[in-house]
């Protein structure tokens, strides 16, 4: 019986997630349809990196690049194919997003700790420029406008509350897939790269193709995430495929708990209030939401390592044991 | 089962091990022992393929293995217990035996938990080690003699032909030291044992064979009672007067 309560009340969370323009309207602006589509597009990148960081041990600095790369390959395909099919430019975004992951994912997956951080931070600091650079193809400086919002079987995304409900159905779709990753025999060996690789090795796994397995999962998934926001915004800015995203993802995965499904949504449903909601609550001269995300980060480093997700169980244990 | 020749290791300018040959017959029990910096960590992580011989071959069941990852030399029956614990820290004791039980299993299997029998099959060897009942804690959380007794579940979970043990009862107490020990002298006949150890008592209860190392070379090799009574060993150990130009 319990384990079927529980999953009786994931499905009616991830419902009353994907309907939420439809009963929400009456309490809250339409403003928050946007704010929590977002925050979602935003879990999900965060989710994917946190496969990296949180499951597999591999700090990525760099995972904005594949973030980019599939917003990038959305708008382009829709554009230069014009179609608007959402197998086409959402799976062009996958491919691109696995594509890259393979590419830098080989380079780096060799190299631990403080060095794979640094060589991801090179490789999609080297993405980023092209994105700049390539005017031609990306827009370069300007950005690539006019991205549209994609067409499924008769169904036209267009309308904010439809855009919504494919964001938050993806989102939904790919927290499970981190969920089976997670709990499955891979799950537990990514684990075991991330607590002692060595002996991984000594027990007969080939670790750099597990980590090259994760790295390609993690940006499939993020290039997915981009896309998705290039449809929402309908636009794709060299900026997504930068360090401050890929420090933002970083951050979310932090702050929200690393290794754990809750943590990265937690962490980037703070995230987004941060930057979306406290400004409008400061007065104009003091929008300081980078400056406050940045000292929230430093209090998580300093005094709850394991997120909000650990604060959460630690409370949890504490009433627990009155 | 295992062929060691001429296997050499040069550090900078230091020779860790210096020509060494060494045979292991299927299901022997052999003990390498020698005095600190003989070479026997040295050449037991060469034979694992952590370290990379300078010059020689190493053999496993006729095939060379000389030049193969460790995770290779792992499917092919090699495990490992370090001298150093090496184990996943925030791991439970049941999914460290089970990350070994898996390992021919393959780790890319997805959208399903990990099998019962899996983990049955853990905790059977678990058991074995004197572990029963602590499954669920985390490798961190044992106490040292545990987490060596964990550290031989795992390598005994990966049903090896070969297992290699470097200093398996360093740091235990006297009552573990005999527990391991007459775990050890337990083990299936068919399997091949090379053990790197100081403690004497447990060197003779296991080894049918001994060989010791001093300098980087074999200085003497018989059955235990062989260099039992073999003088230069004895001034190897006891630190007479020995130098070797």
């Amino acid at each position: 019986m319990r384990p079927l309560l529980r999953w009786a009340l994931v499905a009616a969370a991830a419902v009353a997630l994907v309907t939420f323009p439809y009963w929400s309207a009456p309490w809250v602006s339409r403003f928050a349809t946007t704010l929590v589509r977002d925050a979602l597009i935003l879990a999900m990148f965060a989710l994917s990196l946190d496969l990296l960081v949180g499951r597999a041990g591999m700090p990525s600095l760099g995972h904005a690049a594949f973030f980019g790369a599939g917003a990038y390959a959305a708008g382009i395909t829709g554009q230069r194919l014009g179609t608007d099919q959402l197998p086409v430019t959402l799976g062009a975004a996958a491919l691109v997003g696995a594509l890259l992951a393979v590419v830098i994912g080989v380079l780096v997956v060799r190299s631990e700790g403080i060095f794979f951080l640094m060589l991801t931070l090179a490789l999609a600091q080297i993405v980023f420029a092209i994105a700049f650079q390539w005017t031609a193809l990306t827009g370069g400086s300007n950005g690539l406008s006019g991205v549209g919002r994609p067409v499924l079987a008769g169904i036209d995304f267009s309308a904010p509350d439809l855009m919504y409900v494919l964001v938050a159905v993806t989102f939904v779709l790919a927290a499970l897939v981190i969920w089976g990753l997670a709990r499955s025999p891979y799950g537990r060996a990514l684990s075991g790269v991330r607590e002692n690789e060595r002996r991984m090795r000594a027990l007969g796994y080939d670790t750099a193709r597990l980590r090259l397995s994760a790295f390609v999962i993690a940006g499939t998934i993020a290039g997915i995430a981009g896309a998705l926001s290039a449809y929402s915004t309908r636009f794709v800015s060299a900026q997504d495929a930068g360090l401050a995203n890929s420090v933002r993802a970083f951050v979310t995965v932090l702050v929200g708990g690393a290794g754990t499904l809750g943590g990265p949504i937690v962490g980037s449903a703070l995230v987004s209030l941060i930057e979306r909601v406290v400004p409008s609550l400061l007065p104009t001269d003091l929008r300081i939401s980078e400056a406050i995300l940045g000292l929230v980060f430093i209090g998580f480093v300093l005094f709850a390592r394991q997120g909000m997700v650990g604060l959460g169980r630690s409370a949890y244990y504490r009433v627990q044991h009155r | 089962m295992i062929e060691v020749r001429e296997l050499r290791r040069v550090f900078g300018g230091v020779v860790a091990l210096d020509g060494v040959t060494l045979t292991l017959a299927e299901g022997e029990r052999r003990a390498v022992i020698g005095p600190n910096g003989a070479g026997k960590t040295t050449m037991i992580n060469m034979l694992a393929g952590e370290t990379a011989p300078t010059a020689g071959t190493i053999r496993l069941a006729g095939r060379d293995i000389t030049r193969m990852r460790p995770w290779q030399r792992a499917r092919l029956g090699l495990a490992h217990v370090y001298q150093r614990t090496e184990l996943f820290a925030s791991l439970s004791a049941r999914d460290n035996v089970g990350l070994a039980v898996a390992a021919h299993r393959g780790p890319y299997r997805v959208f399903r938990a990990v099998p019962r029998a899996e983990y049955a099959e853990g905790e059977a060897v678990l058991g074995r080690v004197g572990l029963a009942g602590r499954e669920s804690v985390a490798a961190r959380d044992l106490s040292h003699g545990e987490r060596r007794q964990l550290e031989l579940a795992v390598a005994l979970a990966q049903r090896p032909r070969v297992l290699l043990l470097d200093e398996p009862t360093a740091g235990m107490s006297p009552l573990e030291t005999a527990r391991i020990t007459e775990l050890i002298a337990g083990l299936d006949r068919t399997l091949t044992i090379l053990i790197v150890e100081h403690d004497m008592d447990v060197v003779f209860r296991l080894a049918d064979r001994v060989t010791v190392l001093h300098e980087g070379r074999v200085i003497a090799d018989g059955t235990a009672a062989d260099v039992r009574g073999d003088m230069r060993v004895h001034d190897v150990y006891l630190g007479k007067a020995v130098t070797v130009a």
